[in-house]
């Protein structure tokens, strides 16, 4: 009997809480330009104040002419890309081509929705060429409502990225020059510099930003390379020049 | 892969294998028909049409949910599905106004200032957003393919109360799982203008008058007491943007600009994005929306 | 916040419901009709949690009709009632159950009396003279404790009527705006305006 009520006493009720995600820092970006469309992406993967890894890839190429971006939980980020990419393999040997970069994003859409009761924790940017020939961004939530933009950071600093960019690419709180206007487009080795910069100043002031950037870059087909073999680091990811042409471009950040 | 073993070695659809959405490996694993082809972007329509989820494998599953994504309950919580909307419709001599604003935000951060909030179901229909962005979003473009299947069957457009008492089956079957949207469908069908509002507890009410949001008691100040049936056009128009002005102005989680669509025999029609701030410092027509602005 | 309340006189029962359709602080609709008439001699007022509420009206509503479609005659109040009553036990005991509370009300041909039933989402059922549901309970059932007559005239069952509906505008914070009114009879249903 007294065998008994000790073990009552030593049982206490413990409650499980069964919790499968985590936030593995670091920050995406995307821009559309009139024919040309920059993704990109900081290396650093980290768990609280702890670096996990100085290279673990954000930015995937999906075709020649898409590029998504991933960021929050790594696992489910590196997971949806892999699905991703095996829809698109299944696409491209039912149809023989490349899906179209609106379908791509309709196809995210709907595979992030069959996960809206047990969400991938993934914020997801697209970006690529559409068919017309123009640069497009479509950024997600993570359960697949969607939109086409011109610009959009997501991630741990997208809270300083982000309005940086409404300023230098919306030209949002800006009075042009008397008689003057702001561009509609910029050009595409302005846009890089403003990426490089947004992507510094972020590992400057956010702790989950840094190690290295990386840029994808894709041009519209039969367009020159806009003064892109100007900046050292880029590598040409396309055999040949026709068709759409996807770079990378590799930058080191700091990495304190 | 059996799928595609069959879709091979036979010539009768009939030996496909049918899908059923119990099987755990369904839409998952499976490289299906469906994976296959296109069905309109819907990737987990089973045959039946009706899509299938993953759920988690949790004894309590919406609590699951809830834990991960309810930022109302819970600030600190990861997944943040964006909120605070005003949105309004209203029926009216010359059809329906539809007018929302534009803002997304996720807590105190404004995610979007440029989010489309009337979904465009089909030429004659036009949803409204609010609540989740993706409920709102997916199971309006699905509800657009229904619609377009019952014109196939019927030979006839639905009309806008079977449209909205589907939607309202629809997210009625998921009660509890925490869906979240509320949101009015509007259209002109054979009885004229019609606005039906849908919201994810499964009510559905008819009616002149709606707005939805965290901004629709700001924008129902402006809104019924300008509202008249015989208005014209131009002035039913203007009544819609100025309530989501109003809205914007004074409903922090709204803003931005306003969207401004009219419904018509026809069809709907997309009359204008309008600057919030432009509105309080300028108006639409000369005068300023602006109390400050007005009154000096 | 909706309210309904329903009363049996000489021959008769009234039944009346708020018309307004409320979400959080704002009322959407201000004509809503909570009032199905199921069947020749038969109504239904209902309210509880949005969605179920109309759901499970319509639920009600078109299985009542089959019944009389295939039997080529009406059930009687007390065999609805119970008929009723068991849909929102079962429900109750399902995986998601109907949070809806009921009053029915009904004229039996065959005995020539009226029948008003009180039932709750618990499936609780109970036979009464007069019976409230929503805040409005509060007020109403001790007014009509005193002023409720089983033997009223129909005026003088829609002036006692009138007393409830005047007391919770007079007493509740919250106003319930218009209410629909309807009566069953050995006539059948009508709409009454007050």
């Amino acid at each position: 009997m007294s065998h008994y009520t000790r073990t009552q006493s030593q049982q206490h009720p413990t409650q499980r809480q069964f919790n499968p995600y985590t936030e593995n820092g670091g920050t995406i970006l995307a821009i559309a330009g009139a024919d040309f469309s920059v993704i990109a992406g900081d290396t650093r993967q980290s768990e609280g104040y702890s670096i996990q890894t100085r290279y673990a890839p954000k930015v995937f190429k999906l075709t020649d002419k898409a590029v998504l971006a991933v960021n929050g939980f790594a696992a489910d980020g590196n997971m949806f890309v892999k699905k991703v990419k095996q829809r698109l393999e299944w696409y491209r040997h039912a149809h023989s081509k490349d899906m179209p970069l609106r379908s791509i994003a309709r196809l995210i859409q709907t595979m992030l929705y069959a996960q809206r009761f047990f969400p991938y924790y993934v914020y997801n940017i697209l970006g690529g060429i559409e068919e017309d020939g123009t640069g497009a961004v479509y950024s997600f939530d993570p359960v697949g409502s969607y939109e086409r933009e011109a610009c959009r950071a997501a991630g741990s600093a997208q809270s300083l990225v982000q309005p940086f960019l409404d300023n230098q690419i919306y030209f949002k709180n800006q009075t042009p020059v008397l008689g003057t206007s702001h561009p509609t487009h910029l050009p595409l080795r302005h846009v890089v510099q403003l990426v490089i910069d947004s992507f510094t100043s972020a590992t400057e002031r956010h702790i989950e930003v840094g190690d290295g950037v990386e840029l994808y870059i894709i041009l519209a087909r039969g367009r020159g390379t806009q003064g892109l073999d100007s900046f050292k680091d880029v590598q040409e990811l396309t055999p040949h020049a026709e068709g759409e042409r996807l770079f990378v471009l590799r930058r080191e950040l700091k990495k304190d | 892969m059996n799928t595609l073993v069959s879709r091979f070695t036979s010539s009768s659809s009939t030996e496909l294998k049918a899908l059923d959405s119990r099987d755990p490996d369904y839409g998952e694993n499976e490289a299906s028909d469906i994976t296959w082809g296109s069905l309109g972007g819907f990737g987990n329509l089973g045959l039946n049409g009706i899509p299938s989820f993953n759920i988690p494998t949790v004894p309590d599953p919406t609590a699951f949910l809830r834990l991960h994504t309810d930022d109302a309950a819970d600030s600190s919580c990861r997944i943040k599905i964006q909120h605070g909307t005003t949105t309004l419709a209203f029926r009216f001599q010359g059809g329906v106004i539809v007018a929302v604003d534009s803002r997304a935000t996720a807590g105190s951060y404004i995610a979007s200032g440029t989010v489309k909030k009337v979904i465009e179901i089909n030429p004659h229909l036009l949803g409204t957003m609010a609540g989740g962005a993706a409920d709102c979003q997916f199971w309006e473009t699905y509800l657009g393919s229904q619609c377009r299947i019952y014109e196939l069957r019927n030979r006839e457009r639905i009309s806008v109360a079977a449209a909205s008492k589907y939607l309202s089956n629809l997210v009625y079957s998921y009660k509890g799982m925490g869906l979240s949207m509320g949101t009015m469908i509007c259209g002109w069908d054979k009885t004229g203008p019609a606005i039906f509002y849908v919201d994810s507890d499964g009510t559905r009410l008819k009616g002149d008058v709606f707005s939805v949001g965290s901004g629709s008691t700001f924008a129902y100040g402006v809104l019924d007491q300008g509202y008249r049936w015989d208005l014209t056009d131009e002035e039913a128009q203007e009544l819609g943007r100025r309530s989501i002005y109003a809205a914007g102005h004074r409903d922090a989680f709204s803003g931005n600009t306003c969207n401004l669509y009219h419904v018509k025999e026809d069809g709907w029609k997309f009359i204008g994005n309008y600057d919030i701030t432009k509105l309080h410092y300028e108006g639409s027509q000369g005068a300023a929306y602006g109390y400050d602005q007005r009154t000096q | 916040m909706e309210c309904q309340f329903g009363l049996s006189g000489n021959g008769y029962v009234l039944l009346a419901a708020s018309t307004t359709a409320v979400r959080s602080i704002v009322k959407m609709k201000h004509d809503q009709d909570n009032i199905k008439v199921l069947g020749p001699q038969l109504i239904m007022s209902y309210s509880g949690e949005p969605g179920d509420t109309i759901q499970f009206a319509e639920y009600i509503e078109r299985n009542i009709r089959l019944y009389q479609i295939r039997n080529f005659h009406a059930l009687r109040p007390s065999s609805a009632a119970s008929w009723l009553r068991r849909q929102l036990a079962d429900s109750l005991r399902s995986r998601n159950p109907y949070a809806v509370n009921i009053l029915l009300g009904g004229y039996d041909n065959a005995t020539s009396k009226p029948h008003l039933y009180w039932m709750d989402y618990l499936g609780t059922l109970t036979n009464q003279p007069y019976a409230a549901q929503g805040y409005g309970s509060y007020f109403v059932l001790s007014l009509l404790d005193r002023y409720h007559n089983p033997e009223a005239s129909l005026e003088e069952g829609l002036e006692t009527l009138r007393r409830c509906i005047d007391e919770v505008e007079k007493r509740l914070v919250v106003s319930q705006g218009k209410y629909i009114v309807k009566v069953v009879d050995k006539d059948g249903v009508r709409v009454i305006e007050l």
